[in-house]
């Protein structure tokens, strides 16, 4: 048998593109309005802006970076423009990104006499001439072992965790064996069903970590003194047939599939080693999708019951849902149905295969619907105060 | 991986209304709405169960319980405990927030 291949773009170090994206990266608030116009002065490119910058410390200050710098080495991304206040601040991610080997440029307002439309001006030159180059490139066979995936569910109902989830799971499994990499974070959503994910632990220190992560975010909750009910599960879950926390991770943890979990990463971490990997992270889609792509995920995995439009910028963002209902009304926004798998008319592993086939094609450059929507963004969290 | 953790979608007949996933489950999750009053036919994981006699109408994809459950105990899903109940659940009663509550971040 032939080694499973899909269609990307070739990086000088590190996993191929399945897009071939160049973003324009606002690294601080004062320069996201400019950063707008730049990107709407280059259509096709990505924006990404940091709605602040100045004023993080500690961990909080660690996590901005890390997930900035990685959000520009994600392999979907074919070159970065970036844009910022602060000259050590741009210089130290122009630094961290270009060790990827693809082009970064940098317009710093410092660089442009403090002066706004000086920095609109040398910015659009400079991306204009970025995404020309980029659109040079054309795809080639690469194996599936390169892709990384990030695994999510999202207004999640019990169709979620009883059929989509599992099949993601299926999915996950398949990946592994050609040798492809996956992450699942939302570490709320191992509450109740954290012993089986220590159980799979690749080592004892590894099972160890995961159930300190989601003890800790649960005495977040409780020192808050926050009922997850109407949190986690939100609202939207509870009308939708999900009671409690535990029957939501569950069914959240599916997702995983059944092999040995390598590691623990921290929110926007990039994993040393292919291999299955758990994301310490918050729940909310936006935050926990950007932590994979920052961890380097070029495409996500998205369950959703009742339906969730919400997809990352950079990583085509694949939407299925098992829910019959949802998957009749929103065929324009899931990409899969999976409603067949929960009826019981259809086998996960057919389902699963049929999924992986579907992965390839939209690895290989076919759009997925957020994609065509426009319904992309990126969110990177926050963890404390500013000064 | 332990059977609960990994749930296998059984293939059922038509006829099924309600799905099971594990042996050791208290409740069924329904594949459409059904009205009150009706018995409902159940795919599990490991086959065929009784029918329940419904108490009340559930929507699609809500739980009801497969057997009656005594207050303060531990219901399960997935073969897991997924919380307990907060009073005396009947067999064919709607099984949600207001007799279920999470066991955990208490």
């Amino acid at each position: 048998m032939t080694e499973p291949t899909f269609l990307g773009f070739a990086r000088a170090r590190g996993a191929a593109g399945v897009r071939n994206h160049l973003l324009v990266l606002s690294i601080a608030g004062l320069t996201g309005p400019a950063a707008r116009r730049v990107a709407q002065a280059l259509p096709g490119s990505r924006l990404v802006c940091m709605p602040y910058g100045g004023g993080l410390i500690g961990a909080d200050q660690e996590l901005h970076m890390r997930a900035l710098a990685g959000l520009g080495r994600n392999a979907n991304v074919g070159a970065v423009l970036l844009i910022g206040s602060d000259l050590p601040k741009i210089a130290s991610l122009s630094q961290a990104i270009g060790a990827s080997g693809k082009p970064v440029e940098s317009v710093c307002l410092d660089d442009c006499g403090h002066d706004i439309l000086t920095l609109s001006d040398r910015a659009i030159r400079v991306g204009a001439k970025l995404h020309r180059d980029l659109s040079r490139q054309r795809r080639l066979p690469v194996p599936l072992a390169q892709l990384f995936v990030g695994l999510e569910c999202g207004r999640s109902d019990p169709s979620s965790g009883m059929a989509a989830n599992p099949l993601i799971g299926k999915l996950t499994d398949m990946l592994r064996e050609h040798g492809a990499s996956a992450v699942f974070g939302e570490t709320l959503e191992w509450l109740g069903a954290e012993h089986l994910l220590a159980r799979r632990a690749a080592t004892p220190a590894v099972g160890h970590a995961l159930v300190q992560a989601v003890l800790r975010r649960e005495q977040l909750a409780t020192r808050q003194g926050v009922d997850l009910l109407g949190n986690n599960p939100g609202p939207t879950n509870i009308a939708a047939g999900l009671s409690t926390i535990e029957e939501k991770s569950l069914g959240a943890i599916t997702k995983s599939g059944s092999g040995p979990i390598n590691g623990l990463l921290q929110y926007g971490e990039q994993p040393a080693a292919p291999g299955l990997y758990a994301m310490d992270a918050p729940a909310y889609a936006p935050e926990s999708l950007s932590g994979f792509v920052a961890a380097g995920a070029q495409m996500l995995l998205f369950s959703t019951g009742v339906g969730n439009s919400y997809v990352s910028t950079l990583a085509p963002t694949v939407k299925l849902s098992a829910n019959p209902v949802a998957a009749q009304r929103l065929c324009e926004q899931l990409d899969f149905d999976a409603s067949a798998v929960f009826r019981g008319e259809h086998s996960i592993d057919a389902a699963a295969r049929e999924l992986l086939e579907r992965i390839v094609d939209i690895a290989s450059g076919t759009l997925t619907w957020g994609e065509v929507l426009g319904e992309g963004d990126e969110v990177v969290s926050r963890i404390g105060e500013a000064l | 991986m332990t059977q609960a953790a990994q749930p296998t979608t059984p293939t059922m007949p038509g006829a099924a209304m309600a799905l099971v996933m594990h042996p050791l489950d208290d409740v069924a999750t329904t594949l459409r709405a059904l009205p009150a009053g009706e018995m409902v036919a159940i795919q599990g994981v490991a086959g065929q169960h009784d029918g329940v006699w419904l108490r009340d109408a559930i929507g699609l994809c809500h739980k009801f319980a497969l057997r009656d459950i005594a207050k303060g105990a531990i219901v399960r899903k997935y073969g897991e405990a997924i919380g307990h109940a907060t009073q005396d659940i009947q067999a064919g009663e709607h099984v949600h927030t207001h007799n279920l509550k999470s066991s955990r971040a208490t």
